[in-house]
C-alpha cells in the first residue's frame, strides 16, 4: 500500500498572479489531491487575496502576510516567516514542505524552517542562471545555503539539472529531472465544430491546412516582450520574413518593454497589414490565438523549460525555436525546427518551416495527440510521489539512489550521504552548512543554530498541544488501494 | 525523431540496442583526478599555453560540481553492477518527451554537463606585454605623487609656489603647442583622406550600400544630400581611424579647456565630415552641425576638392587655438577670483580630517582613472564586432577627475595666502585635467614618447620624495643627494611593480574558473539592426 503525505508547497508565485511557477503549483497540487495525498499551498498575501482560500477540489491556500519586495518576490527576512509556518506546519500535520522557484524567499526560508523542525524537503527549480554577473553570484550563494540541507531536489530539464548541480553543489543523484506538463484538453487544435458564424470568425477566417503554395501561412508569437525573450531577434527577423515569403502574416501577442521596439519596426517597413499586435492575453486567451496560426515562432535566448512550445505543439502548431537552453529536449525533431539565436539563422529556419508545410511534409494534425502522449500531470504527479518516497524511506536508498549504499556512501557515513535519508542532528546539519565557503560556511552555521534556538523559543511560548489540528478535506478515495493510509512520521 | 544535432550525438532513439556500460568506481573517476595534478577543477600554469584541449575538457565535464568536491565525482554512477550487467537497455538520453526506462535521478556520465565550458574566452596574458601596459598607471600614480609632492614643498614653504606653477604653465603650454603641431599634422592628413574618400562617393558611389534602403540619393547641389553624405559615414566610427581619434579625442568630456561648444563645431563642421564619426562619443548631434554651417556642406559638394580643405583645415586651427587661449584665461581669471574664497573653506576643520580626506580622494581618482584612454577604441571595435553594441565611455572617469579636484581643493585651503592656494589648484588642473589627456595623446602617436615620459615621471616623482623626506630645517643647498637617492629607489620600486604585478597576475590566472554553458543567456547576432537604429 503506497503511503500518502500531507504535503505543503511553499512558492511567492501563486494564484491570482499568472505564470508558469503559478500553473505548475496548481497543476502538480491538484494532480497529487487525486493521488490521495493531502497538499496545501503557502504563499504570501497579494492585493485583495488574504487570509485561507479553498481553490476547486478543496485544495487550500494560505496567504502570509509579507511584505513584497519586486514582482511578487518578497522580502528576504531569515527567521520572520518561522512562527506563522511552523503553526501551520502543526495545524495541518505537514510531513514534507516542497518549495517552488529559485527567486521566492519564502520558499528558501520554508525549507530552512522544516528542516529545523525536522520534516523532509523538496525544492522545485524553474529557472536558468548564469554564473557571470556580481547578482548571479549572490543568488547562487544563497541558494547554496538553502539547499546545502534539503532532501531532494527537482529540475525541469536536463540542463536546468546541470545548472541547479553547478550553482547549489549538489550531488546529482539528489536531483530528479520532471519537466512541466501540459493540461493537453486545454490546447486542442481548431475544431470544425468550433467555427460559427459570428462576427470574430468571418473577421478571422480560419487558417487553410494544409496550406498550398499559395495560401496564407500565419506565423504566432506568444511571449512577454523582454529582452531575454529575443524580442530583438524577432523584430530584425520580420520584416526579413516577410520579404522573403511574400504570403505570410505574424500575429504577435505579449507585453512588455520591448514591444515599442516592434511597433517601429512595423512603422518602419509599413508592415501594419502583415503584422497584427494583439497586446497582452489573458492565459486563458492563448490557445484562442494559437489556433489562428501554422507556425509558432519562439525567439528566446534562454528557457529552462518552454511550456509554451509544448502547448503550440499540442494546438498543432508547426514549432521554429532557437536552440537554447532547456528547448531541445522538449519537443521531438518532427516538432520543430531549430535555429541558433542569431537573425540569419531564425530567418532560414523560417523559410525552412515555410517550406516544409506548403510543401505538406508536416503532419501537424497528429501533433495533439502526440503531446498529449508524452506530458501529463498526472505523469508529473507520479513521478514527484517517486521523489517523495525516496527521501522519507518509503522505497530503499539503494532503489531511489541506484547504488550500493554501503558501498556508495563511504565518506558520507557521518551524514548518511548527502542524498541519503539525511538526519535531522543538528550537528549533522551544521556539518553541510559548513562546507558552503570560508566565511559563507560560519555565516550559515550561525543562522542555522539562531534558526534552531527559535524554534525551542517557540516550543516553549506557542507549545505543540495548544495548536489546534484543522480536520481534513473529505478525500476521494484512491481507485487502487481503496483506503487511504495516514502516513506516520519516523 | 532525431533529436537536435549539436546536443546529442546519435540521433535515432531505435538504434541504441547497446548494451549499457558496465560501471564501476576506478572506471567513473574522472582522468584528472588520476593525473598528476592535485586539483582538476583549477588551471595549471600550462593551460596558459595551450588552453583547455579536448581531453582536459573531458575531464573536467565529468567533475560534478564548481568546487571541486572530488569524492563526490565517485558516486556519479548508478545502476550498479547487479542491474546493467545483464540487461540491454536503450542509452540515455537528455530528451525529455522520450518515456526512458532510467529513473528522474539518473545521471548519465557520457552526457552529463558534456556542454560545459571552462574559461572558452580566456586570453593567457604574456609578461613584457602586461609590463608595457602598466606603464599608464606607473605614469598616472607618479603624477599624483609629484602632485602631493609639490603641495607638501608649498605647505613646507621649501618651494615657492609662484616657481611650481610658472614651470608648470610652461611646461602645459609647451605640451599644448606640442599637441597643436600633432593635431595640426593628423588633420591634415585626414582631410586628404577624406578628399580622396568624397572623389570616391560622388564617381562611383562606393558606400552605397551601408545605407538604409529609404535613402535618397545624394547626387548635386541639394543640400540636404551634403546632410545625407555625412551621416552615411556613422557605420565607419568603428573603424577606428587614427588620425581622427587624435584630434577629436581631445574633446573627450572633462577636458577642461576645449570644452565649449563652439569650439567643437568649428571642427566638425569645417574639417569636413571626418571627424563626424567621431562625434559619437561627444554630445553634439552632427545634424545641427552640418545644418548650421551651410557653406561647409555647400563647399563640400559643388567645389574642387584641391585646395579648400587646406584652407579650412587653417581656419578651424585658428579657431580652435583661439577658443582655447579664450578658455585658458576664463579659468585663470575665475581662479584667481575664487582663491580667496578657496582660502578660508575649510578653515573650521582640523588638519588631520583634510589628510584623511585628500588621502582618500586621492585614491579614489587612483581607482577609478580611466586608464583604458586610446586602446579603448580598440576594445570598442573589438566588442562591436560580437555584440553589435558601441563601446560606451566608462562612467565613473568623471568621478576620478572630480574627485582629484576635490582634494586639491582641499588641500589649497590649508594653504596660508591666496597665492599659495591659487597656484596649487592651478597646478592641479593642470596635473589632473590636462597632462592626463597629453599623456593619452603622447601614448598614442608614438610608443617612444610615451616611454620617455614615463621614466621622466618615475624619475621626478622618485626624486622629489626623496627630497620632500629630508629635514625640513636644513636649507643647505639643494638636497641633490636625497634627489638622486630617490630617483634610484623611485626606478627600483617601479620596476619591482610592474614586473611583480604583472607576474603575480599571470600567477593568479589558474584561479580563473568562469563557467558556460547552454544555459547561459544566448547573445543573438543582429545585422540588420543599423538599418532602422542609426537614423
Amino acid at each position: 500500500m503506497a503511503p500518502t503525505y500531507n504535503i505543503a508547497m511553499v512558492s511567492d508565485f501563486f494564484f491570482p498572479q499568472p505564470g508558469g511557477v503559478e500553473s505548475h503549483i496548481y497543476q502538480l497540487s491538484s494532480k497529487l489531491r487525486d493521488r490521495g495525498h493531502k497538499v496545501i499551498i503557502i504563499t504570501h498575501a497579494y492585493k485583495g487575496r488574504t487570509g485561507v482560500r479553498y481553490l476547486t477540489n478543496g485544495l487550500k491556500v494560505y496567504h502570509v502576510p509579507f511584505f513584497v519586495l519586486y514582482r511578487s518576490a518578497s522580502f528576504p527576512t531569515v527567521f520572520s516567516f518561522f512562527p506563522v509556518f511552523r503553526n501551520i506546519v502543526l495545524r495541518e500535520r505537514i510531513d514534507i514542505v516542497h518549495g517552488h522557484a529559485s527567486l521566492s524567499s519564502l520558499c528558501h526560508e520554508a525549507i530552512l524552517h522544516a528542516r529545523t523542525m525536522g520534516l523532509r524537503t523538496v525544492y522545485t527549480d524553474h529557472s536558468l542562471f548564469g554564473f557571470a554577473d556580481a547578482a548571479s553570484i549572490f543568488a547562487n550563494k544563497l541558494l547554496k545555503f538553502s539547499l546545502s540541507d534539503v532532501d531532494h531536489v527537482i529540475c525541469v530539464s536536463h540542463t536546468c539539472k546541470e545548472n541547479t548541480v553547478l550553482r547549489a553543489s549538489l550531488d546529482p543523484l539528489m536531483v530528479s529531472v520532471i519537466p512541466n506538463a501540459v493540461v493537453a484538453e486545454n490546447f486542442k487544435p481548431l475544431d470544425p465544430s468550433e467555427l460559427s458564424s459570428d462576427a470574430f470568425s468571418r473577421r478571422h477566417p480560419p487558417p487553410v491546412r494544409p496550406p498550398g503554395p499559395h495560401d496564407m501561412i500565419t506565423i504566432v508569437v506568444i511571449s512577454r516582450l523582454f529582452y531575454n525573450k529575443g524580442t530583438d531577434l524577432l523584430t530584425a527577423a520580420i520584416p526579413r520574413i516577410l520579404e522573403n515569403h511574400p504570403n505570410t502574416r505574424f500575429i504577435i501577442a505579449g507585453d512588455g518593454p520591448k514591444a515599442i521596439d516592434l511597433e517601429q519596426m512595423i512603422e518602419q517597413n509599413v508592415l501594419q497589414d502583415r503584422v497584427e499586435m494583439l497586446g497582452p492575453i489573458r492565459h486563458e486567451e492563448v490557445r484562442d490565438v494559437m489556433v489562428r496560426g501554422h507556425i509558432y515562432l519562439h525567439p528566446s535566448l534562454t528557457e529552462a523549460f518552454g511550456t509554451v512550445i509544448v502547448e503550440a505543439a499540442s494546438c498543432g502548431l508547426y514549432v521554429v525555436c532557437t536552440q537554447v537552453g532547456g528547448i531541445p529536449e522538449v519537443l521531438p525533431s518532427h516538432m520543430t525546427v531549430f535555429a541558433k539565436p542569431e537573425e540569419n539563422d531564425l530567418v532560414a529556419a523560417t523559410g525552412r518551416a515555410i517550406a516544409a508545410l506548403r510543401a505538406n511534409k508536416v503532419r501537424t494534425e497528429l501533433f495533439h495527440e502526440q503531446v498529449k502522449s508524452m506530458y501529463s500531470w498526472t505523469d508529473v504527479a507520479m513521478r514527484t510521489e517517486r521523489v517523495y518516497n525516496g527521501i522519507s524511506g518509503a522505497i530503499s536508498e539503494a532503489e531511489f539512489y541506484g547504488y550500493d549504499a554501503a558501498n556508495g556512501a563511504g565518506s558520507w557515513s557521518a551524514t548518511r550521504g548527502r542524498s541519503g535519508v539525511q538526519s535531522f542532528a543538528l550537528i549533522d546539519r551544521l556539518k553541510r552548512y559548513y562546507g558552503c565557503g570560508i566565511w559563507a560556511g560560519k555565516l550559515f552555521c550561525l543562522c542555522v543554530i539562531v534558526d534552531y534556538l527559535i524554534f525551542l523559543a517557540l516550543e516553549l511560548l506557542f507549545p505543540r498541544d495548544k495548536i489546534d489540528v484543522c480536520p481534513d478535506w473529505p478525500k476521494k478515495a484512491r481507485k487502487s488501494t481503496g483506503a487511504v493510509a495516514g502516513f506516520s512520521r519516523n | 525523431m532525431a533529436p537536435p544535432s549539436g546536443l546529442h550525438s546519435s540521433s535515432h532513439p531505435s538504434d541504441f540496442e547497446t548494451p549499457f556500460p558496465k560501471l564501476v568506481r576506478s572506471s567513473t573517476v574522472p582522468a584528472g583526478l588520476r593525473s598528476t595534478r592535485t586539483d582538476p577543477s583549477h588551471l595549471a600554469p600550462e593551460d596558459a599555453y595551450a588552453p583547455l584541449s579536448p581531453h582536459r575538457l573531458r575531464a573536467f565535464d565529468a567533475t560534478d560540481n564548481v568546487s571541486g568536491a572530488e569524492s563526490r565525482t565517485g558516486r556519479l554512477r548508478r545502476k550498479g553492477p547487479s542491474r546493467s550487467g545483464s540487461r540491454r537497455r536503450k542509452r540515455f538520453q537528455k530528451l525529455l518527451w522520450v518515456k526512458q526506462s532510467y529513473p528522474d535521478n539518473y545521471t548519465d556520465q557520457a552526457t552529463f554537463l558534456e556542454n560545459l565550458q571552462r574559461n572558452p574566452r580566456v586570453r593567457p596574458y604574456d609578461f613584457w606585454p602586461l609590463v608595457a601596459d602598466s606603464t599608464v598607471i606607473v605614469q598616472h600614480v607618479c603624477s599624483v605623487i609629484l602632485f602631493v609632492v609639490c603641495f607638501v614643498g608649498i605647505f613646507q614653504e621649501r618651494v615657492s609656489p609662484v616657481a611650481v606653477v610658472s614651470w608648470s604653465s610652461g611646461a602645459t603650454f609647451a605640451g599644448w603647442l606640442l599637441w597643436d603641431f600633432w593635431a595640426t599634422q593628423d588633420a591634415r592628413g585626414a582631410a586628404g583622406d577624406e578628399d580622396a574618400r568624397a572623389r570616391i562617393m560622388r564617381g562611383g558611389h562606393a558606400y552605397r550600400e551601408f545605407r538604409p534602403p529609404l535613402r535618397q540619393d545624394s547626387s548635386g547641389l541639394d543640400p540636404s544630400s551634403a546632410l545625407n553624405a555625412s551621416t552615411d559615414h556613422y557605420p565607419q566610427p568603428r573603424h577606428p581611424l587614427s588620425g581622427h581619434a587624435d584630434s577629436t579625442g581631445f574633446l573627450a568630456p572633462g577636458d577642461a579647456h576645449s570644452r565649449s561648444v563652439s569650439s567643437f563645431n568649428s571642427i566638425t563642421s569645417q574639417t569636413s565630415m571626418a571627424n563626424i564619426p567621431n562625434s559619437l562619443a561627444t554630445p553634439a548631434p552632427t545634424t545641427t552641425t552640418t545644418t548650421a554651417h551651410p557653406d561647409a556642406t555647400d563647399g563640400h559638394d559643388q567645389t574642387t576638392p584641391s585646395d579648400h580643405p587646406q584652407t579650412r583645415l587653417f581656419s578651424s586651427r585658428f579657431y580652435v587655438r583661439l577658443s582655447t587661449i579664450k578658455s585658458a584665461i576664463l579659468i585663470y581669471f575665475t581662479l584667481l577670483g575664487l582663491s580667496p574664497i578657496l582660502k578660508s573653506l575649510t578653515r573650521s576643520t582640523s588638519s588631520d580630517s583634510i589628510w584623511a580626506m585628500s588621502f582618500w580622494l586621492l585614491a579614489i581618482n587612483i581607482f577609478f582613472f580611466d586608464y583604458s584612454g586610446g586602446s579603448r577604441s580598440g576594445v570598442a571595435a573589438a566588442a562591436a564586432a560580437t555584440t553589435t553594441t558601441p563601446g560606451k565611455p566608462m562612467p565613473v572617469a568623471s568621478l576620478s577627475t572630480n574627485a582629484a579636484l576635490m582634494a586639491s581643493t582641499v588641500l589649497a585651503s590649508r594653504l596660508p595666502s591666496t597665492g599659495q592656494v591659487f597656484s596649487l589648484t592651478l597646478f592641479s588642473i593642470q596635473v589632473f585635467g590636462l597632462f592626463p589627456v597629453f599623456r593619452q595623446c603622447a601614448r598614442r602617436r608614438s610608443w617612444r614618447y610615451h616611454v620617455i615620459l614615463t621614466v621622466l615621471l618615475v624619475l621626478g616623482a622618485g626624486a622629489g620624495v626623496g627630497m620632500i623626506l629630508g629635514d625640513p630645517h636644513h636649507h643647505h643647498g639643494w638636497p641633490w643627494k636625497r634627489g638622486l637617492v630617490g630617483m634610484v629607489v623611485g626606478c627600483l620600486i617601479a620596476a619591482v611593480a610592474m614586473g611583480g604585478c604583472s607576474w603575480w597576475l599571470i600567477g593568479l590566472q589558474k584561479y580563473k574558473n568562469e563557467i558556460y554553458g547552454p544555459w547561459d543567456p544566448a547573445r543573438p547576432i543582429i545585422i540588420s539592426r543599423r538599418h532602422w537604429e542609426d537614423e
